[in-house]
């Protein structure tokens, strides 16, 4: 009787500590949805996690309107391990109020400093600690249509002159500048904001503002607010005018530029895929460009503005911190892997701002699209930068921007009244340390 | 068993509780709580420090604000006077119909049924000035919708409220239609003898006969046309230049986008009062004898 009970009591014994011992400990995100991205992040990220690991099982859970669903989880003390926000300027809320963990001891640990670059390291630093890490990074850019531009002899401008001249003779032509609309994503409006503060104003004056040592109310600011009201409102760049403007969605403007409505799609780096799609089908060759230069107190080079996509952190309420830190390191360790995926979309999400070297990529890799990895890589390495709004600017401020730029169209207040206001949130902001982290210059 | 277990009044109170429970902290508890808030300046996460009546001092000097009042403004008067009156009149039409109602009466109430987003893409091509009206008077010569209604300021608010009316009078219609099933048949005999006109049995007979349905209707009216939001956000966002901003977008801004709740809690607690006022108004009526 002894031996049975003694038999059944080392094998339950036995189970149990297997038990403990080896199941894997479950690292949950909660990550922000997209048909097409879903699907390859589940097989080349979280599959190919799973198989490389018995310690640690990932489980990615797919959100509509991530910011909306991670809010409540956090304030109750629940929710996922690992979770996405749309940029920093959340985090530094999130941060304020402790629902997110610092990063510093894991960034420590396996070097995440040097594996990420400078700036988007830089981005995601609060109060000196870690806090979240870029899962893309962008820029603003043109596209134009190569064709078009070859039959008609024109040349890609570099200066306010140039741009100007161009864009008449598009319009002798019949056609628009620029493709570009708001329908569906109002904030559309901030991306030629910045376009212009950086190429105008410039990234050094852009960077003092957005630091405190110059006014948002100085003139180069109010100026480059000036000269977007007269392209938009009087010239009539982007897709013919205002009221169009408002009217057209993305896949409208996207269309307007491959059907040569429009020469030229003035876009983030996002447009890569949808564009390469579209002139897939048509018999137009297309390619892109920095965007020039508008005044020389903006510098002599172009710069390309930087941005992230969307960020990752840890809960500071997650069990299992380390195994999340270990997830993120397995993502950040390995080049190769990051730009096969966000080669398979198109290198419009995914594309972690890591330092990508020549044998990392595919062969087959469109040659624009690796020329714009290599330049925007190089030309960042070099302190060529400048800044967009919806990376760089606290909520209030940044709303403001795009919201009451249209007043600024329609011609309800002055450059000078709207660039008051944003002085004032931005004063706000300060005095509530609702800042956003800038990395020094 | 206990007494108050079994009494009859306590039994009514029972099966009621749950409700109220739920009410209570669905919409009690939160109320009060956006109460409290409005005195702070909560970002919705962080610290919440007392502001004392910061916020509405805030609020009564925010043009954004005073836009959007005077825009729900326009807003009620426009639901109280276009669909109310469509909707009187086709109902009157409608109880002359024997064969075939029931196929107007659905086609009517159809738009109603529809999700706001639904409703909203229907619109947004209808007006869209390439690939809608606008485009297809342009291949014919004429320049006419060549711009999107809601892309232009002068007529933003008017357009996303046409949208909204269009998918709202056919539930007007089937109420009025409903109190006008419930009059006396024999007044309308009665004027018929007495060679009463269409016109003089709807205005002394219909009109006097439903006022407590038509009233009610009025009051849904005016308080449904305070937290009105959906189809502005969908069609418009509240632009061009806030030209179609009401109080309840100019509240999400706040709370979701700029991420000021203790504010956005001083516009809901205004849109509360508000609310409160109309109801007192039309309790006050009551009161005086009025059949509301």
């Amino acid at each position: 009787m002894n031996k049975i009970f003694n038999f059944f009591l080392s094998f339950v014994l036995t189970a149990f500590f297997a038990t403990s011992t080896f199941a894997a400990t479950k690292v949950v995100w909660w990550m922000e949805s997209d048909a097409t991205t879903d699907p390859v992040v589940q097989e080349f990220f979280v599959d190919a996690f799973n198989a490389e690991h018995d310690d640690i099982e990932l489980e990615v859970v797919f959100k509509e309107d991530i910011n909306d669903t991670i809010r409540p989880a956090l304030l109750s003390g629940s929710g996922p391990d690992i979770f996405d926000t749309p940029g920093a300027s959340y985090i530094k809320i999130y941060q304020d109020a402790g629902l997110v963990k610092s990063l510093q001891e894991y960034a420590d640990q396996y070097g995440w400093q040097d594996k990420l670059l400078e700036w988007a390291y830089n981005s995601g630093v609060f109060s000196g600690e870690l806090y979240s890490i870029p899962k893309n990074y962008e820029t603003m850019i043109y596209f134009y249509n190569k064709t078009l531009f070859e039959e008609n002899g024109w040349s890609l401008p570099n200066n306010l002159e140039e741009v100007e001249a161009l864009a008449a003779k598009i319009k002798a032509k019949g056609m628009n500048p620029y493709a570009y609309g708001s329908t569906g994503w109002q904030p559309t409006h901030e991306h030629l904001v910045g376009n212009y503060f950086n190429t105008y104003a410039g990234p050094d004056n852009v960077y003092k503002a957005l630091i405190g040592e110059k006014k948002w109310t100085d003139p180069e600011f109010v100026e480059s607010i000036e000269l977007l009201r007269k392209h938009m409102v009087d010239d009539g760049y982007w897709s013919g005018g205002l009221e169009t403007y408002y009217s057209l969605g993305w896949d409208d403007f996207n269309g307007e530029f491959v059907n040569r409505e429009s020469a030229m799609l003035m876009i983030g780096t996002w447009g890569f895929n949808v564009t390469a799609t579209n002139f897939a089908e048509s018999s137009d060759d297309w390619d892109w460009a920095a965007l020039p230069i508008l005044h020389p107190q903006a510098g002599d080079k172009p710069n390309y503005q930087l941005a992230t996509g969307g960020t990752m952190s840890v809960n500071a309420a997650s069990k299992n911190p380390e195994a999340a830190a270990k997830v993120i390191d397995w993502i950040l360790s390995d080049r190769a892997r990051v730009l096969n995926v966000t080669g398979q979309l198109g290198y419009g999400a995914w594309l972690m701002p890591l330092h990508y070297e020549d044998s990392d990529f595919d062969p087959n890799i469109d040659p624009r699209q690796k020329r714009f990895l290599t330049e925007f890589a190089e030309a960042t390495g070099t302190g060529n930068y400048g800044y967009t709004t919806w990376t760089f600017y606290p909520n209030d401020p940044g709303v403001h921007i795009w919201k009451d730029m249209e007043v600024v169209w329609a011609g309800d207040i002055t450059p000078l009244e709207f660039m008051e206001e944003s002085q004032r949130l931005w004063d706000k902001a300060r005095a509530d340390d609702a800042l956003v982290p800038v990395g020094k210059r | 068993m206990p007494k108050f277990l079994t009494n009859i009044n306590a039994i009514s109170w029972y099966f009621l509780m749950p409700v109220l429970f739920i009410h209570f902290f669905v919409i009690a508890f939160p109320s009060i709580l956006s109460l409290l808030l409005c005195l702070t300046d909560w970002n919705g996460f962080g610290k919440i420090n007392y502001v004392g009546l910061e916020n509405f001092e805030e609020l009564f000097r925010d043009r954004i604000f005073k836009k959007a009042v005077y825009h729900n403004f326009i807003w009620t008067i426009m639901f109280l006077t276009i669909p109310v009156i469509v909707a009187l009149i086709i109902a009157y039409l409608l109880t002359g119909i024997k064969r075939g109602q029931l196929f107007y009466r659905l086609v009517y109430f159809f738009p109603y049924i529809l999700a706001s987003i639904v409703n909203c893409l229907i619109w947004r091509y209808i007006f869209h000035p390439k690939h809608g009206l606008g485009g297809w008077f342009e291949n014919q010569g004429i320049d006419f919708l060549s711009k999107s209604p809601f892309a232009m300021k002068e007529t933003a608010l008017y357009a996303v409220a046409w949208v909204d009316m269009w998918h709202f009078w056919g539930f007007l219609v089937i109420i009025y239609l409903t109190g006008m099933y419930q009059v006396d048949e024999s007044l309308y005999e009665a004027a018929d003898i007495e060679g009463a006109t269409k016109f003089q049995k709807f205005r002394y007979i219909t009109i006097p006969m439903i006022r407590p349905i038509f009233i009610l209707s009025l009051i849904i009216i005016i308080i449904w046309s305070v937290p009105t939001f959906d189809y502005v956000y969908i069609l418009t966002m509240g632009g061009p230049a806030y030209s179609s901003e009401v109080v309840a977008n100019h509240l999400y801004s706040q709370a979701f986008q700029r991420m000021n709740v203790g504010y956005a809690s001083t516009i809901g607690v205004m849109m509360f009062f508000y609310v409160g006022i109309i109801v007192g108004f039309f309790a006050l009526l009551r009161r005086l004898g009025w059949e509301v």
